[in-house]
């Protein structure tokens, strides 16, 4: 809402500064957010008056002017305008000046003459539309003054943020009651007289739908002239951003940002019959609004009809068939009240929020829209030379009916926290205008009835607390109780959360954040299950019009952008929820907490002392491994085949539960995300591991008090055999003085060819946890075991 | 026949120690050992020659071998260890402390996750506990039950992006204030962070982002308390000399509703970051949003069963991308979610 200062000081005789003013209106909950001069940018010009004006010599339309603007030396300007003549007053854009179109004055010759500036029309003054000649000022203004001050443009415009709930403030008259009690100074209303004459309009019938309409009025103004309204009321809209159109628009559009009651006006010649109808559309019904545009309707639109026709869309904007034009003479002025949510309906639907929707979706005060309409007529016959006819036609099913609310002062300290004496409480309240009996507890308020938000005594503790100053409201610390009986109730997922991201820290990872969304495309591209998408019906655009299903494409968005950054090594890893259809849910939808780790590039950072290599399956795998033992648990790792972006892909188990699958991007898929080499990935349920992890127990284990001997056994082990297998196999047998097994060493002899075997080093650790262990003892454990697996598997000694 | 052998035998001692003297290398001098003392070395050739001795002759050469080897073993090992001792000391004198190192990567937690940790901490450190919940939320839990029926005009304060009529993404974080509300009984103290969604996308709005969702309900609840809880909270993140302003506000399911200002920490307060230079963070007015809330609204309690009679509460909600920015000094919000590792690293 722009306010001008001027206006306001219309209502209030608000004397001091612009700031303190908005400071006051900002700790009233009606933000400022910006005070500007609205015509800052004609601030240098000035007032000329022409001397001397010749025809230029080379042109036989440009005239050559000498114009005075109180400086020592006239400027000689060169003018294009036909009506430019000497003895003219003329406002003069010195050399310098920034046009309001953006356009800079410079010194210029032309035509061989030199023009230091330029005189101007009301167009390219921004003020109006005449752009037939330069503006011809008042004559008895004197050369040199400020453009601004000899039009009266001196104003200030306050940007104020109104919140949904103060419909009341989206008026100068409604911002001037906050100024009046914040500053208690008294507030002045237009005097309103309308001299009625004529015939009386009573012939006209209105009926209205009582359930979206509780009161509809109109006046007839007879033989109006339409043209341009007078200078000092296209100057006031313009400063409040409105565009001037034409007397009888400019005087509704005014009283509207004045009173705030949207006004409509309607070409009375151009309405059928005698009858104006509030009554809903038919389904599918067509109807062309001012602004040109064909709606299609549906029967939840409340319409405006004439006899015949529906002639506006209630609220929200006027018909074309019957706005006003240069030819209308006779004005039927609307001042209604529609209901809100069916006014908001329609404006969203149709995408249609207009200045007089905006008001009404808010609410309007039903009691002040007598004193919009006749302001509105008064104007229409002062400036547009109307006759006001005797009458109004009106329909008002639902009077206006003030609440009674109850309030009590020692509830308002109680939810304050800070004491509000009674005698504050009562002024307060009065002042905000509301009628207060405070005979007996709870006293009666009845708030006034632009102030459709106050509804219970909260509200009004609310007023109380604006008036004193929420600021001024002193903390104090509370102490949070709990309950005993919700101890149990703890949600651990935060905090397990938490951990895996400090593990992910920790482990040298970057944390990512993506969003939740991506486009249809990236699933399909990535393979997976179109299944049970949770699709967004209204996305910004197609590349974030579905829920991940899979991580996997926002970290791969992650990886090409730092590949498309130059970047040759990405190690990242996010912790987000994936979200799938579930028609069990109260939101249709099971959200999984999720862990997904990507890997690409360099195992270490490409410099001395690191050694080279890439990332690999062992990267992945151990990470994983290493996230499973800083929970206390232990994965199984297999090869599947069904995977649909991983080859290949591994599943993680722990126990009997599946908790996610390592593996290698496909290269064709890694590809379309910039990455030439191999890109590692792992997904993992988080919500599953909580479950495990909330299992697990330390318990633990006696240091052992007796030295080991090792023992190291190669193997040939064939590539089709898994490494781990001869570790199962070696445990087969329960040999209690095996402590640990591991591989020491692997070499591949003849890599690359068919009869390639890898030589495995494996290491036995042996150990009794009685006594010192003797070479004897562990030689027949050892060959035990040698002979076992070399019998179970097909494994050789090389 | 034995006095050769023996002579022979002794000679070896001054051989090696001469040669041990030329040596400048572990190499060489391993390379003496085993000429000399190893299993086919001079030592062993000439002890093979033992077995053609007569029986009689063999306790004297033997001895002698064995005298011999020991006077070698003790040369040899003076020898290594002064070659040691010299090597050590050259180490120690080329010791180069500037030489690059091996160090572990460095991981970095996301600016929204420090920032929402920093929070939550503040307030777990007051005795709030921490909850979350889906961030695909129906109509009730994130509209109706927060006071904001179907055409409200706050509707349009965060346009949602939706699944179905009556289901969508979470607009804001105050769903978890209904879900809490109807899980639990008063009193209760929790905060709740997380992701939430808005149907917008300019230079300073991402369609995700972040909240942390505050919720207080007992008996005497008071809005000084809530002032009290977010003036610990600004002071502790910002600096105790943070200024903390409210100003009343609106929001459906808060009554009354203020927005918190707290004074620039950019310019200090001051509008100015040079004498004569405006501060663009806070437009010049010395002081920046940071956070809405109130006391919870009495529809509200009702929509959940509460009795607004018997319980009083607050709320209140921030954005976490905000807090991080004025933090950090981050100017442009879209960073946050293009994942570039330049950005990300700086927050390890």
């Amino acid at each position: 809402m722009l306010l001008s200062l001027s206006w306001l000081r219309e209502f209030v005789p608000y004397t001091g500064e612009v700031s303190a003013l908005a400071d006051t209106l900002t700790m009233l909950g009606l933000e400022v957010e910006e005070v500007r001069n609205p015509f800052a940018a004609l601030d240098t010009l000035v007032v000329g008056h022409v001397v001397k004006c010749a025809a230029h010599p080379e042109s036989d339309h440009l005239s050559v002017c000498r114009v005075d603007i109180g400086a020592e030396a006239a400027l000689d300007i060169v003018c294009g305008a036909p009506n430019v003549a000497a003895g003219q007053k003329v406002p003069v854009a010195p050399v310098g000046t920034i046009m309001p179109d953006g356009l800079e004055i410079k010194k210029a010759k032309l035509r061989g003459q030199t023009s230091c500036g330029m005189i101007c029309s009301e167009r390219e003054l921004g003020l109006g539309e005449g752009h037939a000649g330069i503006m011809i000022l008042d004559a008895d203004l004197q050369p040199g003054i400020k453009l601004s001050a000899a039009l009266g443009l001196e104003d200030t415009v306050l940007d104020v943020s109104i919140t949904p709930n103060r419909a009341d403030c989206l008026s100068v008259l409604g911002l001037a009651r906050e100024v009046a009690a914040a500053f208690a100074l008294p507030l002045t209303m237009p005097a309103v007289q309308v001299r009625e004459s004529g015939e009386a309009f009573t012939q006209f019938r209105i009926e209205v739908d009582p359930a979206l309409c509780p009161l509809y009025q109109a006046r007839l103004i007879r033989g109006v002239r339409i043209g341009p309204s007078p200078a000092w009321l296209r100057y006031r809209l313009l400063a409040v951003g409105l565009r001037p159109i034409n007397t009888v628009v400019d005087i509704t559009n005014y009283v509207m940002l004045e009173l705030g009651q949207p006004l409509h006006a309607f070409d009375r010649d151009r309405l059928e019959g005698q009858r104006i109808q509030v009554a809903l559309a038919t389904e599918g019904m067509a109807f062309t609004t001012l602004d040109g545009q064909d709606r299609v309707l549906t029967a939840r639109d409340l319409l405006i009809w004439d006899d015949v026709r529906p002639v506006a869309l209630a609220g929200v904007m006027g018909g074309a068939n019957s706005e006003i034009t240069d030819q209308s003479s006779s004005v039927v002025l609307e001042s209604a009240v529609f209901d809100p949510a069916s006014v908001r309906k329609t404006a969203r639907r149709l995408g249609l929020s207009s200045d007089a929707s905006f008001r009404f979706e808010r609410g309007v005060d039903q009691v002040g829209t007598s004193l919009a309409m006749n302001r509105a007529a008064q104007l229409m016959a002062e400036l547009a030379g109307g006759q006001v006819a005797p009458g109004v036609a009106k329909a008002e099913p639902h009077p206006f009916v003030a609440r009674t609310l109850g309030f009590t002062p020692a509830k308002a300290t109680r939810l304050l926290g800070q004491t509000m004496d009674e005698a504050f409480c009562q002024s307060t309240l009065e002042r905000l205008g509301c009628t207060v009996s405070a005979a007996a507890e709870p006293w009666e308020v009845v708030p006034p009835s632009f102030r459709l938000d106050l509804e219970r005594e909260v509200d009004l503790i609310e007023e109380v607390a604006r008036m004193y100053g929420m600021d001024r409201i002193e903390g104090a610390l509370p102490t949070v109780q709990k309950c005993l009986h919700d101890l149990d109730k703890v949600d651990p997922t935060y905090a397990f959360l938490s951990q895996i991201k400090d593990w992910g820290v920790g482990v040298g990872l970057a944390e990512a954040v993506n969003y939740s969304f991506v486009g249809t495309a990236d699933l399909d591209r990535c393979g997976v299950n179109d299944q049970g998408r949770v699709l967004i019906c209204n996305p910004l655009s197609e590349d974030m019009n579905v829920l991940r299903t899979d991580l996997a494409p926002g970290l791969f968005n992650t990886l090409r952008h730092n590949i498309s950054q130059d970047s040759t090594r990405v190690r990242v890893f996010e912790v987000a929820h994936t979200f799938v259809q579930d028609a069990q849910s109260d939101t249709q939808t099971k959200e999984n907490n999720r862990l997904a780790i990507l890997l690409h590039g360099g195992r270490f950072p490409g410099r001395y002392p690191y050694p080279h290599g890439q990332s690999e399956y062992a990267d992945i795998k151990g990470l994983v491994e290493h996230l499973l033992g800083t929970l206390h648990l232990s994965g199984s790792f297999c090869r599947t085949p069904e995977h649909p972006f991983l080859l290949p892909a591994v599943s993680v188990q722990v126990g009997h539960d599946m908790i996610g699958w390592i593996g290698r991007v496909r290269p064709d898929l890694a590809d379309t995300y910039l990455a030439r080499g191999e890109v590692w990935y792992a997904d993992l349920d988080l919500d599953v591991l909580l479950r495990l992890y909330g299992q697990t127990q330390i318990v633990f284990a006696p240091i052992p008090k007796y030295p080991v001997i090792r023992r190291d056994m190669t193997l040939a082990v064939p590539l089709s055999l898994p490494l781990e297998q001869v570790v199962h196999t070696v445990r087969e047998i329960q040999e209690s003085l095996l402590d640990d097994i591991f591989i020491a060493d692997i070499y591949t002899p003849d890599a690359g060819t068919a009869e390639a075997v890898r030589n495995v080093t494996y290491r036995f650790v042996y150990r009794h946890a009685e006594k010192t262990l003797k070479d004897k003892d562990v030689d027949k454990v050892h060959s035990r075991i040698a002979q076992h697996i070399t019998g179970q598997l097909p494994i050789r000694f090389p | 026949m034995t006095n050769d052998i023996i002579g022979t035998l002794e000679s070896l001692v001054p051989e090696l120690t001469q040669a041990l003297g030329q040596a400048s290398s572990l190499d060489e001098v391993e390379a003496l050992r085993v000429r000399f003392l190893g299993r086919k070395g001079l030592l062993a050739e000439l002890m093979s020659g033992m077995a053609a001795l007569s029986p009689e002759e063999r306790p004297a050469v033997g001895k002698a071998a064995n005298t011999v080897k020991t006077a070698m073993t003790v040369v040899w090992e003076e020898r290594v260890q002064a070659l040691q001792s010299v090597m050590q000391d050259q180490a120690l004198e080329f010791f180069d402390p500037s030489a690059p190192s091996w160090r572990p990567d460095r991981g970095s937690l996301h600016p929204v996750t420090r920032v929402m940790r920093e929070v939550c901490s503040v307030f777990t450190g007051l005795g709030f506990e921490v909850v979350s919940g889906p961030e695909v939320e129906n109509d009730f839990t994130n509209f109706e039950a927060l006071n904001l029926p179907p055409e409200h005009p706050a509707r349009d304060m965060q346009d949602t992006l939706y699944i179905s009529d009556s289901i969508l993404l979470r607009t804001h974080t105050s769903p978890l204030q209904v879900r809490t509300m109807l899980a639990r009984k008063p009193p209760l103290g929790v905060i709740a962070p997380g992701k939430v969604y808005r149907r917008d996308s300019d230079i300073t709005h991402t369609p995700m982002f972040h909240q942390i969702e505050g919720l207080l309900v007992d008996t005497h609840v008071t809005m000084a308390d809530l002032r009290g809880i977010l003036t610990a909270f600004v002071q502790t993140v910002f600096g105790h000399d943070t200024k903390v302003r409210f100003r009343p506000s609106f929001f459906p399911f808060t009554e009354p509703s203020a927005e918190v200002d707290i004074s620039c920490v950019i310019c200090g307060g001051s509008g100015k970051t040079a004498p004569d230079t405006a501060c663009r963070v806070c437009k010049e007015t010395g002081w920046v949003e940071i956070l809405g809330c109130g006391m919870v609204d009495p529809a509200v309690f009702a929509k959940v069963g509460y009795d607004p009679d018997i319980y009083t509460g607050f709320a209140f909600g921030l954005g976490v991308e905000r807090i991080a920015m004025l933090k950090y000094g981050i100017g442009d919000l879209r960073m946050f979610f293009e994942n570039d590792l330049r950005f990300l690293g700086q927050f390890a």
